[in-house]
Formats: structure tokens, sequence, C-alpha cells
């Protein structure tokens, strides 16, 4: 992207996106809910790292405002060397579009487009021809080739998550961000989704940020933050789920009551 | 505990509701316009026939033939009459009065009125007595001799004349230069009126020593109807004697009947924009029972019962329809004082103020809710129909029901309706019955359009659309595919741009087609150089016969003069004229018979209808009540221009008092310039007169036409502006329904622009449908009136550029219809968007 940030591009090494003393507040005075406390986290390029937290901590909000989706109350947020925070919102969507790729809970797809068209629809937002090779890569990984031409209503719902990152990959986008990804699967679809998740990372060089609140689904990533009241209070790398799950119950109740 | 439900509901939806309302407001308040303004015009004619002054009892001639010249006297009074009329016992006083046709010319030369209502000649009839007539003198005194006039208060102002001035007035054909010697105030409903002194309007209206009517005041005591009876009694054979009262009657029952035509006629287009608008409701709460499908399905876990929703539902159409009334009413006496006022600039004197009856605020009301309550009773039964187990289920979307019913249903309806149509188009045209198959035939295909475009619509929108992906790349593919998402929402909001369409372009197609027709017909039966016709009540005078005769280069002139008679008892047209010279001028062909002087000539389809033919004879009897008994020359073939009965001059002239022709057919040695421009100027002296060659008569006729469609356009025009909010209602309501969609395609790059494109497509693609079913539909329904009419209406006329501007114009509405939908579907939070349940 031409049109970056007059500041002078951070030491970035292999950070795919970082932020920086990122403070989010909703209401104000007595009011004001902080739900990011001065943040400062980088995710690490080629990696699959996992936000953790109990509900309320705080961790859709840092996935949201890394994403570009929600703007932040204090500090910097930086895709690759662009700092969003001082993007309009033109920009703000092409850089989603060209840079980064989501994959939400639920409802991913687009009801009228086959699973092709909803797995190309960022390439064909942008008008860009897809890398043919590429994308039967994604296909065939994804193993959804004799399911192409349905449209998403006639697919499983493990399925339709997997359209949904094949989409997300389809734009080799330099960062891929999952929110509860298998949050709506059933434990052998989620299995399946996770895995796949996990092995573009391993085989194809991708970078993920997931956000869950299952140890479980933890497990399959690199690297673990956790968060608790919109503060970073943990970082693990190799998790189990076990280990995560152990750490997890050091946490104090939950103060907002579960969504 | 419901209505709590129901009032909530109203506060949550309040756009949808207020764009359902706007459908009630617009509708009500052309039926809530028509009867206030219709109210303010009976008022008028109260306030004028209010004024009926003490009893009289009126004498006057019996004509047996129903005339359209309400000016004329076929049947005169004569004044010797007058003291034998005094001299009944219980008449208090006599007036003989003068009627005629009278026209004022301003100072450019053009005639003062006119244009429907009448220009009145009378006498001064003035006894100083006060009467009690709603006339008072406002300038000057009564007029003396010939060469002294007083007129209306009304047409001074518009002729900028004051007491004193000179002015020249057309009577039977010429112009009379005369003084205002006074002006008169009073309520005139548009007309004109100038006023002589007895002998001078007896000679220059009607004739020396004739009345038209004579009133005879009743003398105290006595009553209208005995003197009535008394007066008859001593009658000649060819007069009446009708009291005041019956007078009164006849001429109020003759302006209730029109103003009962209007009436009916603008309840008719008000009828269409209330049909448009109930569709948009059915449409709005259609939607709101959908997106309520898990709340309402709670309501009824809870323990509601499905009267109880049903009654939800209805309760919000109630507020709904209330609201929509007031405030449609309030609008409509808004419409009413702007038509009131445009009738006062056309020289149509309203009362002061509108007439507020009971009767627009009771069917304002009644149209009001009873039309959103029968519309929204759909929905709200299949709100009753959601089961409680849904509140449950995560898949909140109400299941479609299948389309297959509705396509049977619908193409039986349009079978039947085909099967009309065809027994309307083989039947002989033009009677009564092959009209009625015809209206039925028409009535079912329209209805089989509005029940079939739920099943046809999302294929045709996608064919509509093809060029859409190509276009637009995948923002084109999904408005491509959008409509067909909800079948039934699109076919009602494109049904609803249908009707209005479908009407403007049947009302098209037949003008378009009578245009031609008559095009046509003067290219074969203008068989002239030039015309010169009378536009006036008035006939074309001695003096510019004359004139016109002498004019250098002219070297044919014939008189065509017409009347009416009853002919076997038949009341109708007749044409007077050299029979020869107008059948040339016609180029018409004699087929039987001869185009001989001395009887009359019929045109072959009246002859046929008639059953009569050369040698025979039939009875006519002539408005001055004598009876003739005619023999029929010879019959020609059919022709417009000169008619179906053509009478001899001689016989005109003798049942018809001042017969003066209303047409000359001119030949001339060239058809050049200056041989129009020395025509003109003979004529231009006589306001009222025209002079028409074969293309000024075309556009003539083209510009009535024109007329007529954009009446018919205008009043259809509310209906498209109510459609037009049905789709701004759909595509709000569609937005909102995938806003997650939406949301979710912003999040992976949708720009804004994309997104309002999208939308924008979307709504031309299903605006664009509605305007295509309308125009397909008004081209049939225009073809079959004119095949049914096709004696009349020879040429079938397809108008293509007005169906081209018909279908931009459905584009244009679907786009304007979706700009501030698109707008506030760009502006929305990507991530609440994404959020939303």
């Amino acid at each position: 992207m031409s049109h970056s940030v007059p500041n002078p591009a951070p030491p970035l090494g292999e950070l795919a996106a970082r932020v920086e003393r990122v403070t989010k507040s909703y209401g104000t005075g007595d009011a004001e809910v902080r739900a990011l406390d001065d943040v400062t986290v980088g995710i690490p390029k080629g990696r699959f790292t996992a936000v953790m937290g109990p509900s309320g901590s705080g961790k859709s909000t840092l996935m949201h405002c890394m994403a570009g989706l929600d703007s932040v109350t204090a500090g910097q947020v930086f895709v690759g060397d662009v700092e969003l925070t001082r993007l309009d919102d033109k920009r703000l969507t092409r850089l989603r579009r060209d840079r980064i790729g989501f994959i939400f809970q639920a409802f991913n797809l687009v009801p009228t487009l086959t699973a092709l068209e909803n797995i190309t629809l960022p390439l064909d937002i942008a008008g860009r021809k897809a890398d043919q090779a590429w994308l039967d890569t994604v296909i065939d990984t994804v193993g959804l080739r004799p399911r192409l031409k349905h449209r998403p209503s006639e697919l499983s719902g493990g399925q339709q998550q997997r359209v949904a990152c094949a989409r997300a990959l389809a734009s080799r986008p330099g960062i891929i961000f999952a929110d509860e990804p298998t949050g709506n699967l059933d434990s052998r679809s989620g299995a399946e989704v996770l895995g796949f998740l996990q092995s573009s990372v391993r085989d194809m060089g991708q970078t993920i940020v997931m956000v869950t609140h299952d140890p479980g689904a933890a497990a399959y990533a690199d690297e673990v933050v956790f968060l608790q009241d919109g503060r970073i209070v943990d970082t693990m790398t190799a998790p189990t789920s076990e280990k995560v799950l152990e750490r997890m119950k050091g946490f104090d109740l939950p103060k907002v009551v579960s969504e | 505990m419901m209505r709590k439900v129901t009032l909530r509901n109203l506060a949550a939806h309040k756009l949808r509701l207020v764009l359902t309302a706007l459908s009630v407001i617009l509708g009500v308040a052309f039926v809530a316009g028509t009867l206030i303004f219709t109210d303010t015009m009976n008022k008028t004619f109260d306030d004028i026939f209010a004024d009926d002054g003490p009893p009289s009892v009126s004498v006057r001639g019996v004509s047996p033939v129903e005339t359209f010249d309400e000016t004329a006297t076929p049947v005169p009074v004569p004044e010797t009459l007058l003291d034998s009329l005094a001299k009944v016992p219980g008449v208090a006083s006599v007036e003989g009065a003068v009627q005629g046709n009278a026209i004022i010319i301003d100072k450019e030369g053009d005639p003062i009125g006119g244009g429907g209502a009448p220009q009145f000649g009378f006498n001064w009839a003035d006894d100083g007595t006060d009467d009690g007539d709603a006339w008072t003198m406002v300038a000057g005194r009564a007029p003396s001799g010939d060469g002294e006039v007083v007129i209306d208060l009304a047409s001074a102002e518009k002729g900028g004349f004051t007491v004193g001035d000179r002015i020249k007035v057309a009577v039977a054909g010429s112009l009379q230069d005369v003084t205002i010697s006074g002006v008169l105030d009073g309520t005139t409903g548009g007309a004109t009126f100038v006023f002589w002194e007895t002998p001078a309007a007896q000679k220059l209206l009607l004739a020396p020593g004739q009345f038209s009517s004579v009133t005879l005041k009743v003398a105290s005591g006595g009553t209208e109807k005995e003197l009535a009876e008394r007066v008859a009694a001593t009658l000649p054979d060819g007069l009446e004697a009708v009291t005041g009262e019956q007078m009164l009657e006849e001429e109020r029952s003759d302006i209730d009947s029109l103003l009962g035509i209007m009436r009916g006629f603008l309840l008719a287009f008000a009828l269409v924009s209330i049909v448009v608008g109930s569709f948009n409701i059915f449409n709005t709460f259609s939607m709101l029972v959908g997106q309520r499908t898990r709340e309402l399905a709670l309501l009824r876990a809870v323990g509601a019962s499905r009267r109880q929703v049903i009654l939800a539902v209805l309760g919000e159409a109630v507020a709904v329809g209330l609201v929509g009334s007031t405030l449609g009413l309030a609008l409509g006496a808004g419409l009413a004082a702007l038509l009131s006022a445009f009738f006062q600039t056309q020289g149509l004197d309203l009362s002061d103020g509108l007439a507020f009856t009971a009767t627009p605020v009771i069917f304002s009301y009644l149209v009001g809710v009873v039309v959103t309550c029968v519309a929204a009773f759909f929905p709200a039964l299949r709100a009753s129909r959601i089961p409680p187990v849904a509140a449950m289920r995560d898949d909140v979307a109400p299941p479609q029901r299948s389309l297959r019913i509705r396509g049977i249903i619908g193409t039986a309806v349009a079978l039947i309706g085909v099967l009309f149509l065809g027994l309307g188009l083989t039947g002989t045209g033009g009677t009564q019955e092959t009209m009625s198959l015809l209206g039925v035939g028409v009535l079912l295909v329209w209805l089989a359009a509005a029940i079939l475009a739920a099943v046809i619509g999302s294929p045709v929108v996608r064919v509509l659309a093809g060029w859409y992906p190509k276009a637009f790349g995948v923002a084109g593919k999904m408005a491509k595919e959008n409509p067909g998402r909800n079948p039934r929402r699109t076919a009602v909001t494109a049904v609803a741009l249908m009707i209005g369409l479908s009407l403007v372009t049947t009302v098209n197609v037949i003008s378009s087609s009578l245009g031609a027709t008559t095009d046509r017909m003067i290219d074969e039966q203008f068989g002239i150089d030039y015309a010169v016709a009378s536009t006036s009540q008035q006939g074309l005078g001695p003096d510019l016969v004359k004139a016109v005769r002498e004019l250098p280069g002219v070297v044919g002139v014939a008189e065509a003069g017409n009347g009416e008679f009853k002919l076997n008892g038949e009341n109708t047209w007749y044409t007077a004229g050299d029979p020869r010279a107008l059948l040339d001028a016609g180029n018409a062909e004699v087929v039987a018979g001869e185009a001989a002087a001395g009887g009359l000539l019929l045109s072959e389809s009246t002859a046929k209808s008639a059953a009569l033919k050369t040698g025979d004879t039939a009875q006519a009897t002539f408005p001055d009540g004598k009876t003739e008994t005619l023999t029929v020359t010879g019959v020609f073939t059919d022709n417009e221009l000169i008619g179906d009965r053509l009478l001899s001059p001689e016989i005109w002239k003798a049942h018809t008092p001042r017969a003066m022709p209303n047409l000359l057919t001119v030949d001339t040695e060239k058809t050049d310039a200056a041989t129009r421009k020395a025509l003109d100027g003979v004529v231009d002296a006589y306001p009222g007169v025209m002079v028409q060659d074969q293309n000024d008569l075309k556009d003539q006729i083209q510009s009535q036409l024109d007329g007529f469609v954009l009446f018919f356009t205008l009043m259809l025009a509310l209906s498209v502006i109510i459609a037009v909010f049905g789709v701004v209602n759909t595509i709000v309501l569609s937005v909102i329904e995938r806003t997650r969609e939406l949301g979710l395609l912003r999040a992976v790059g949708l720009s804004r622009q994309q997104l309002r494109g999208m939308v924008w497509l979307e709504s031309i693609a299903i605006a664009l449908f509605g305007g295509l079913l309308g125009i397909g539909l008004g081209v049939a329904f225009g073809a079959a009136i004119q095949q049914s009419l096709s004696e009349e209406i020879n040429v079938l006329s397809i108008p293509v550029p007005f169906l081209i501007g018909c279908a931009v114009f459905s584009a244009l509405v679907g786009f304007l219809a979706s700009l501030w939908p698109a707008w506030r579907a760009g502006r929305m939070d990507v991530l609440q968007a994404i959020a939303t349940q």
C-alpha cells in the first residue's frame, strides 16, 4: 500500500500486526468501561496465535481493533507497516479487502453466492483475478471441490466454516482473524476446521489470530495470549488444552455475566 | 398486556410504519380531496340557487328534441301572449326574458370566457322592484337602444373594461359595436353575461316580438303550483307552464348529475391509489410479522391465543390507519383548496372557503382504517399460525410457502381471462356484451399478472439483471439474485408499480391509435384546401361567409351547418348543407341513390343500422316541435367529417331560427402562404373562428388527445408515487433484513460505494420488472380495446418512444427509491451489523 503512514516504520522483525498502548473505552466519567486498558502486543508472522480470556475480558474488542473493524480510544494499531488509526473508511475497507482475512463464528457466507463465489468474494470485490494454482491448493486442502457449485444453505455447518476458511486464505492476506470459528460447530467439525487452520500456518506460512474461550481450540495454536479485564495477563507458547485449562482456572470469576 | 405489545411494536418500527402510513395518507388524501372539492362545488351551486326570489311560474316552449346548446331557444313565446297572461287571476306581474349567445371580445380581439362555460346574452329586465336576485349594479345604469349593454363584473375585469368603454360583442356570427352602460356583480360560475334593452335583445338574440320564456310572479296568497295549473290551461300548444321550484330542480339535477359523474370519476382514480397503497401495507405487515416470528412464538408459548396474536397485529394496523386517515384528511383538504384555487384562475367562481360536511371525514376514516386492516389481515393470520415451538428454534425466518399453488391459480385465472378477451374480440365489435366480455377479460388478466408476479418475478428479474455480474462484478451478481430471495415481496412491490403504469400505457396506446386513426381519416376524407370553422356556439355570420366567398383566389365554398332532431324517435345530430359539395369535400362516394337535395342522405353504416334504404321515408321531429317526413335520397360511404346524416339545407333552415353554417369548406386556386394569409386576415376579425388545413386539423385533434392523456396521467401519478414509496419500503426492509450479510460484506472489503451500488441495482431490477409488466399489460389491453372498437379506431399504433420512456422511468424510479435506503445501508456500522442477531 503506497498511501501508508507518515510515521517512520517501526522495527518490524517478524510481526504481522501489533497494537501499542491501545485503550478502548465506552462511555465517559463514572460510566466509563474500559474494554482494553493500555494493551501492547505483537502478532508474530507465520504463527497461529490464540487470544483467550473469559467473557468480557476484551478479547473480541482486541481482535476488532486489530482488524480495523473498530476504532481505538488511544494508542496505535499496525497491520504490517500500516497504522490503522489514521485511515479513513475507504482506506480501511481497502486494507481489510487486500490484507486481512476474516472468519466469523456464524453467518460467514453470502446466501446468494455459491461456495466458490463466496471463496473468491474479496478478490471479486477488488476486481482482481484469483491465482488459480493457489486457489486449487486452498480448495483441495479444505476438501471442498465437489461442493463448489452449492449454495451455503446446501452445506453443513462444518462445510460452511471451511468455505469461510478458504475465503480467508484465497487472497493470501497478511493476516487472518478468526472470531470463535468453531463456536457453532460440533466437536468433529470443529476439529477439522482447527486442523485446517493449523496446517495453513505450518504448511503455507499463513499468520492467524484466533479469538476463543475453548481451551481445546487454543491447543491448536502456537502461542496463546491471555486477557483479563482488558489487560494482557499472560502468554503461553506450545499450549496444550490441559495447560490452558489450568491457566484459565487461575482467573478471577468474570465480572460481567456471560453473554 | 397484548395492547402493550402492540404499542411497543409501533414505537419500535417507527420508520416502517411511517412509510406505510404515507401510503394510507396519500390514498385517503385523494378520496378526501375529491369529496371536499365536490362538496365545495355543490355548495357553490347551492348558494347560486338559494337566491331563487319570490314564487313564480315560467312559461316556455316545449321542445321535443333535447338540444345541446343551452343558450338556444328552439320554441319561443310570442310577446303578444303577455297581455293575456297578465290577465290570468293570481298573476302579480309578467316579464319576458330573452336568452341567447353573446360573446364579449377583449382588447386583443379574443373572446372572453367560453371553454365549456356558457356565454349568455340577455334582455335587461330590471323592473325596478327588488326581486331578490343575486345581482347588484356596481356601476353605471341600464342599457338603452341597440348600442348599449350591461356586462358582468368578472368579464369587465378580465377585459379591463369600465362604464363608457366601447367594446365589440359577437352575436349570431356578427360583430356589434356597443358601449358599456353599466356593470353588474353576481356569482357567475364562470359564465359571461351581456344585457341589452329588451327590443334590442329580441332583435339580436332571438327575433322581434319573441321571448325565450315569460316569468309570472305569483300574487300574494297564491301558490306556484296553483298558478301553473291555471296558466297552463290558457296556453296554446307547444308552450308549458312550470313552477319556479321545478325550474330549480331541473337545473340542479343537471348540475348534480354532472358533479356526480365528476366525483365518481375522481374516486375511481383514488381507488387505484388505494389499491396500490394496500399493497405497501400488506408488504410492511408481512415483513413485520416475519421479523417478529420468534417474539410472536414466544407470546404463543407463554399462553397468548391465536386470536390475541391476530388482534395484536390488527391493533397496529388500526393505529396506522387512524393516523394515516387523519393526516390524509388534512392533506385532502389542502388538495381541495389547491384545486379550488386552480379552478378560480380558470374562471370558475367557487364560493369562498371549502365546504366541510361529514361525508369526507367518515369516508376518510372508513377507507384508511378498513383498507389498512384488510391488507394487514393476511399477515396477521400468518402470525397466528406461527407454532409456539418456533420460539425455541434457531432458524427464525418463517418458511417460505411453495409458489406452486399460486402458479396454478394464476395460470387458471390468466387462461379464463384470455378466454374472455378472445370471446370479446371475436364477437361483433362495439356492442355492450363485447365490451363487458372484454372488461372482465382485462380484469382477470390483470389479476392473474398480480398473482403470477411472484412466480415469474425471480426468473424475469434474473434475466433483466443478467448483465449486472459482467458489468458490476460480484456486487452485480448479488444484486441480481437478491430480488429472488423473497419473491412475494418483490412481486407485491413490482405489482404496485405495474398498476399505475399499465393504466397509463393503456391510455397512451388508445390515444396513439386514435391519433393515427384520425390522421388517416383526415388524409382520406379532408378533400378540400381549407376549412373555416366556428369554435363557439355561434355560427358563421353572413358577413364572414360573404367575405370568404369574395376573397380572390377562392374558387369554391360550401356551407355546412348542424343541428339535432329526432329521427324515427332517436335523438341525434345531423349535418346540413349542399349534398354534392359536402360529399365532394369529404371525399365520400354515393353508394346508392344520388347526392340530391330535398331529403336526407345517410352513411352506409347508419343506413344499415336504421334499416333504411334509398327511397324509404323517415319521421324527423325538429326542436321547433314540427315533424316532417323525410325521404332518403341517397347513401354514402362512412365519413367522419360529414357525419352520418346529411340533411338538405332548406329543411334545416325551415326548422332552425337564424340558421347559420358552422363550417365552410374552401377550395382555392393555390394553397400557398399568401392564400392562407388572406384567409386568416378575413377570419381574424371574428372571434372563435379559425382557418384550418389538413395539418392544422390533425394538430388540433392531437392536442385534444394530448390533453386527455395528460389528465389521465396526472390522475394516475399519485398511484405511481405511492408505488415508489412501496419500492423504498421494500428496499429499506430488505437492507434491514440483511444487516448481518451486509456487515460481512463490508468486513471482507466491500466499499460503501459498492454496497450502495448493489442496493441501487437491486431496486432498479425490481422497479424495471414492475414497469415492464405494466407496459406489457398496458399494450395488451390497449390493443384489445382498439381491436374491439376497430370500426371506430381502425389503426393500432403502439407509441414506442413513450413505452421506452416508461421503461426508463421505471428504472429511474428504482434508482431514486433506493437512494435513501442505500445511503443508510452504506453508513451502517460494520461491527454492529455483524453482531446483529
